[in-house]
């Protein structure tokens, strides 16, 4: 896609149009940029009002692992649900790799996610993703996502 | 390596499975063959032998017997068993 007919990207109404990820776990609140089948970048704002800062932890709110590989991996799967064909379908995880957590996310932070879809084959995603704080690498990691309803079409018959 | 050896290598390394385990092996029939693992082991054999393969042939391929049938579509000829 060249630059002059660069992808808008989405905001929340057409992330929820994309994806099938719904309050409490839609992770993402802009999708900045996207090159369908290559790239998409987005961002997610955290505020002390998120429902996981009370538990994790009281008296030091920051953002637990496994929502910031939420955030990065919705923004991965964006990277080919905003095509037509694949928009709206549910994925699954098969394989989170290298993942690095490179520094702590807490309240007033705004994560800057940027993923790369390596290859799209049969229903099976696999790429990288890296995320920011300004210019602070935060967490990354590499990822295998599944597509069930495009690997259903690729079963042996019984 | 020969070409069973490097089939069957495909299956022990996706499915995680021993090479005993894989005469009469089918679809499903250990918990990793499942349409994920059918995928993985497809993309191994892709791979491993320079090949593409057709949706049909990929559904066909069925178990580990059936699917010798279907390489040799591809010129992949699978060695007997020793």
């Amino acid at each position: 896609m060249s630059e002059t007919q660069a992808h808008p990207g989405f905001d929340i109404n057409g992330i929820i149009r994309h994806q099938r990820n719904r309050y409490p776990v839609l992770l993402i609140d802009r999708v900045t940029a996207v090159d369908p089948g290559k790239s998409a970048q987005a961002v997610k704002c955290f505020t002390y009002n998120e429902w996981f800062f009370p538990g994790h932890f009281d008296d030091e709110p920051n953002v637990p692992g496994f929502v910031q590989i939420e955030s990065l991996t919705q923004t991965f799967i964006m990277t080919f649900l905003c095509m037509e064909e694949y928009k709206g379908m549910k994925t699954n995880f098969v394989s989170i790799n290298n993942v690095r957590f490179r520094r702590k996310i807490v309240p007033g932070d705004v994560l800057r996610i940027e993923a790369k879809l390596t290859s799209f084959k049969r229903g099976l995603a696999i790429g990288s993703v890296e995320s920011f704080v300004g210019e602070e690498p935060a967490c990354s990691g590499d990822f295998v996502v599944a597509v069930p309803d495009i690997l259903d079409r690729y079963k042996p018959r019984s | 390596m020969s070409n069973r050896e490097t089939y069957d290598s495909a299956f022990t390394e996706t499915f995680m499975i021993e090479a005993k385990d894989l005469p009469g092996l089918k679809y499903q029939g250990v918990a990793a063959w499942d349409s994920v693992g059918h995928m993985a082991l497809m993309a191994a054999l892709e791979e491993a032998f320079g090949i593409e393969m057709d949706i049909d042939d990929i559904i066909e391929f069925s178990g580990y017997e059936a699917g010798q049938a279907i390489l040799s579509k591809y010129n992949v000829a699978i060695e007997p068993a020793a």
